[in-house]
């Protein structure tokens, strides 16, 4: 009867129409279409485990440094990265003592974070540190005067569907902004645009204002995060006595003038 | 749109062997002159910030040299097939390394350069992030 053939065609369609609506939606696959391209962003969603790509600026903001105030060129010249191009033995690091690496250095880090959304907040959760920084997005203004911390206070809204944007201020200055040993005040403000190119990709731009260290606008040069599907943040706290260990048995000798 | 792609990822790659060398210190080690040891583990530490290979290793002497070799993170050794089991005090092993310019026995095995011959043969690197 042409009805119940009918009926069957409508059972067997929705059927294979439901099929691939569960395999959409099962997002921990590689995010690729079998065409090998990226699948497209999903709407307000930065959901995943992402990793900081090589980019202008290593493991601290690129693009122009704008011109230092005395105050942080004498801090700049007192710092001394325990790694990289300016490196010196008996780097003076926060970091190489396991301060918290503070925003936002740790983006630049070359392990990975995760990005949750739990009650009202989106949460980065890095594998540098262990560390969990909130981001509001209860609809809440940034406070006039938060107590200054080490990751600082952030509050985070869509700009369309693809870009979400994070403002955040009240950072203590005892943190580098990368670790080149670029300085920054209590005054810094900044924001943070991640938009979301695609299922995989998110471009980061940074702007930073700290008129007590520079003296104009930092517009950090574009970093690319990359999603690391099938990923778990590993437990990694940076351990005093581990740090100071290898310190003492590879950092030291190795950088103790020649004889 | 592919060949862009292509070339863009070359140049990343490039810019990331010297950024992961940078990482360590490149003021300590001398990154261009890689050598190869041959010694006995002593003590292997799967830890962060690196991990470290601790090695006795005989020079023509027959005098034991005491070197201490940084690797990467456990996070970085694991996608190289790494476990905290792959050495054990006792193990003959050969590796490649970066010296210490000072000339004192410390170095790094790591990124691009490193590498490790277990016992049995098996070829180890590190370079995957």
């Amino acid at each position: 009867m042409p009805i119940r053939r009918i009926a069957m065609v409508l059972v067997l369609v929705s059927c294979v129409g439901g099929a691939s609506v569960l395999l959409g939606q099962t997002g921990e696959k590689s995010g690729e279409s079998s065409a090998g391209k990226a699948a497209p962003a999903p709407k307000r969603d930065l959901s995943g485990v992402w990793i900081m790509k090589n980019g202008p600026g290593g493991e601290g903001p690129g693009g122009e440094m704008p011109p230092m105030t005395p105050w942080a060129q004498a801090k700049y010249d007192a710092n001394k990265p325990g790694y990289g191009p300016k490196a010196a033995p008996g780097g003076n690091d926060p970091i190489l003592q396991c301060d918290p690496t503070g925003m936002p250095r740790i983006l630049f880090f070359i392990t990975p974070f995760e990005f949750a959304t739990i009650r009202g907040r989106t949460v980065q959760f890095f594998e540098r540190d262990h560390a969990w920084r909130e981001i509001w997005t209860d609809g809440r203004k940034l406070p006039d005067d938060p107590d200054p911390s080490w990751y600082g206070y952030a509050i985070g809204r869509w700009e369309g569907d693809y870009t979400f944007v994070v403002d955040s201020k009240g950072f203590n200055d005892k943190t580098w902004l990368g670790a080149q040993g670029q300085p920054h005040s209590e005054d810094m403000t900044m924001q943070e645009r991640y938009h979301r190119v695609d299922y995989n990709t998110i471009e980061l731009n940074i702007t930073i204002n700290d008129p007590t260290a520079y003296t104009k606008t930092w517009n950090v040069a574009l970093r690319i995060l990359k999603r690391e599907p099938h990923t778990e943040i590993p437990q990694y706290y940076c351990v005093w006595s581990e740090e100071n260990a290898f310190t003492q048995r590879i950092r030291t000798p190795a950088a103790a003038p020649k004889k | 749109m592919r060949l862009i792609a292509a070339i863009a990822a070359f140049y990343l790659l490039m810019l990331g062997t010297p950024a992961a060398l940078a990482h360590h210190g490149n003021s300590a080690y001398d990154e261009k002159n890689p050598i190869t040891l041959k010694g006995t583990v002593t003590e292997f530490d799967f830890v962060n910030p690196h991990s470290q290979i601790y090695l006795d290793v005989k020079d023509d002497k027959g005098n034991v040299v005491h070197w201490a070799i940084e690797s990467q993170s456990p996070g970085i050794m694991v996608k190289n097939d790494w476990t905290r089991h792959t050495l054990k005090p006792g193990d003959e092993i050969t590796i490649t390394l970066i010296p210490a310019k000072n000339g004192s026995p410390v170095g790094f095995s790591g990124a691009s350069i490193g590498k490790v011959v277990l016992p049995d043969g098996k070829v180890m690197t590190m370079q995957k992030r």
